[in-house]
């Protein structure tokens, strides 16, 4: 698995239905999900509402970058996590775990996507992906995706290359200031790679004993899971048309596979310039009051 | 993945790979991304460099002497090994003769000079492999500088990592050598404002092992009985400095300092950061490590008066 799994591989079977707004229910979102998204919705006889996650000051600077917040919107994946053998001796990609790790991920994203399509969004800002594990699931874990659904109020699409609501993990304080830079979200990207560590023989422990010296392999086999994984976000960056990835952030976590099998996870916002000329407004220099 | 490899083979074949795709990545913060466009440097790619090393404590957690001059034993000799070669070391001798097997007699303050090498070595295969990789897309630079080291599969194995944000400044010319500053976004900008270019990372690791004498044994335990040993003979009083404590911790600051200002050669430090930590090795003994890290920067200009600022007063 060199490369981020093929558009077929990780379009979720629930709530992969992109539907434009006002048009049925998408398939798959719960029953619950569909009735609180409709409490919130502008209709005949029903004056509708928003919910989010926003801070006050976050609230504010979306409105004054012309969005407003259409409601807080989730998606969740139950995902039972397999086991792939792995050679004690033996630096490997788990490519099993990783397409696993990715697949979750991407479909508790989309059923997140498909609340936001349901609402109208233009975006998703704000958004967190969380990993939960409970007592009464051996290898299981629960993906969580959630964010605030925004919509633009000059009546401007700002959605991506694949028809969908832009997501961002950028705050609303970030989202402000990236539109000054004159350019726009495309969508949160990632990029996983679960890779096991090779363990040490007791050749390679005794003649090293002592000495503080490099371990070539382990620093390779690191690196390249890394790179990996960052190449995988910016494939899908690639592919949404992006000119770059902003705020990267490289995860590393052992979940529930022991010291020498890690996950490596990539994480950005992928962005592209808005058509047209744009100057960044000069900074000007404050000094701050506070102690 | 040889650490004499030239630059650019020293790098996995997925760093390549990665670096040669589409679109730029970059580890800024929003504010720091537009603050950098905003001074004309535009993001390149997301760069990084790894080390992992073996960490032998072994050596050190030995008994005393070890680690000086192949470990000859206290008395023995030892004292010729570090100081022949240019290390720090003093030692303490108890002013009461003999008084019981447990009595310690002898104390000393030694350089780590192992330990310091091995954190040189890791930290600087890290950077230069980050470097590498920021030459590679021919970047002007690297801002936003992150460095840590972590221990990896238990506490005899560590990696030592580097990252940072690649960046091409418009109109400059190409460098051989990309800069690489801990700086980004309005720190970076008013570094420049005042006249300085950044020209490099720099960072070291001082380590000095204090083993106690009678005297600091009594006085790390709180002991005010030390009367009878007699002051005049050196003895306890019961409060007053911990004089082998206070010049270990001087030492190894002192050390940290000494080695960053030879780094410097004729730049100045900027944004220096030292961060001490002391680890209990035994009873009364120590291990005392000093990281001292900051920008090697230089004048290019002379300053100019900035505009007034505008004072503000935040509400949140």
């Amino acid at each position: 698995m060199t490369n981020a799994p093929s558009g077929d591989d990780k379009v979720p079977q629930a709530g992969q239905t992109v539907v434009p707004a006002g048009g049925p229910l998408p398939e798959g979102l719960p029953p619950d999900a569909n009735r609180r998204l409709a409490e919130l919705e502008d209709r005949p006889g029903h004056k509708g509402m928003f919910t989010s996650d926003l801070s006050v000051n976050e609230f504010l600077l979306i409105k004054e970058v012309g969005f407003h917040p259409l409601g807080f919107v989730m998606g969740s994946s139950i995902y039972h996590i397999g086991i792939q053998t792995r050679r004690w001796s033996q630096s490997q990609e788990l490519s099993k775990l990783t397409g696993a790790m990715y697949e979750a991920r991407q479909l508790a994203m989309d059923r997140m996507d498909a609340e936001a399509t349901e609402l109208g969004a233009d975006g998703v800002v704000g958004v967190r992906l969380d990993v939960n594990y409970y007592e009464w699931g051996s290898d299981t874990a629960e993906f969580i995706a959630v964010g605030t659904a925004v919509k633009s109020e000059d009546g401007r699409s700002y959605r991506n290359r694949q028809g969908k609501p832009f997501t961002s993990d950028l705050s609303g304080q970030d989202f402000w200031v990236l539109m000054q830079t004159g350019h726009v979200p495309l969508g949160l990207v990632m990029g996983t790679c679960v890779y096991h560590i090779a363990h040490r023989g007791v050749g390679q422990t005794l003649r090293s004993a002592g000495r503080n010296v490099e371990l070539p392999n382990f620093t390779q086999a690191l690196y390249e899971a890394r790179e990996l994984a960052m190449t995988r976000m910016q494939d899908e960056a690639n592919e949404l048309g992006a000119s770059g990835i902003v705020g990267v952030r490289l995860e590393e976590k052992t979940h529930m596979w022991g010291d020498h099998t890690i996950e490596f996870l990539s994480l950005g916002t992928a962005v592209v310039k808005s058509d047209g000329d744009h100057t960044i407004p000069q900074p000007q220099t404050i000094i701050s009051l506070d102690g | 993945m040889a650490s004499q490899a030239a630059p650019g083979e020293d790098l996995p074949e997925a760093a390549g790979r990665r670096l040669s795709t589409g679109a730029w990545s970059s580890g800024l913060s929003v504010a720091d991304f537009s603050s950098s466009l905003e001074m004309g440097m535009d993001p390149v790619g997301y760069v990084q460099g790894y080390a992992v090393m073996q960490w032998s404590w072994y050596m050190a957690t030995g008994g005393f002497g070890a680690g000086f001059g192949g470990g000859a034993g206290f008395g023995g000799g030892w004292a010729a090994g570090p100081q022949r070669h240019g290390q720090y070391v003093e030692q303490w001798q108890c002013p009461h003769g003999f008084v019981s097997a447990e009595h310690r007699m002898y104390g000393a303050n030694y350089e780590l000079t192992w330990l310091e090498q091995s954190w040189a070595t890791g930290w600087s295969l890290a950077t230069t492999r980050m470097v590498e990789e920021a030459t590679s897309l021919g970047a002007t630079g690297i801002v936003g500088v992150v460095d840590s080291m972590r221990p990896l599969t238990g506490g005899a194995v560590v990696e030592f990592r580097s990252s940072g944000t690649a960046v091409a400044v418009r109109d400059a010319p190409r460098l051989t050598t990309p800069f690489s500053t801990y700086l980004s976004g309005q720190r970076l900008a008013k570094l420049i404002e005042a006249g300085f270019a950044p020209i490099s990372v720099v960072a070291t690791l001082s380590s000095v092992r204090m083993l106690g004498y009678c005297i600091t044994h009594y006085q790390l335990a709180g002991s005010t009985a030390g009367t009878w040993y007699g002051s005049g003979a050196g003895g306890v009083s019961g409060v007053g400095p911990v004089d082998q404590v206070n010049r270990a911790q001087a030492a190894v600051r002192r050390l940290a300092r000494e080695r960053i200002r030879a780094q410097l050669g004729s730049d100045v430090l900027h944004g220096a950061h030292m961060e001490q930590s002391e680890r209990e090795i035994g009873e009364g003994d120590l291990s005392i490590q000093c990281t001292l890290k900051g920008n090697r920067v230089r004048p290019f200009k002379d300053f100019d008066p900035l505009p007034e600022p505008l004072p503000v007063v935040r509400l949140a």
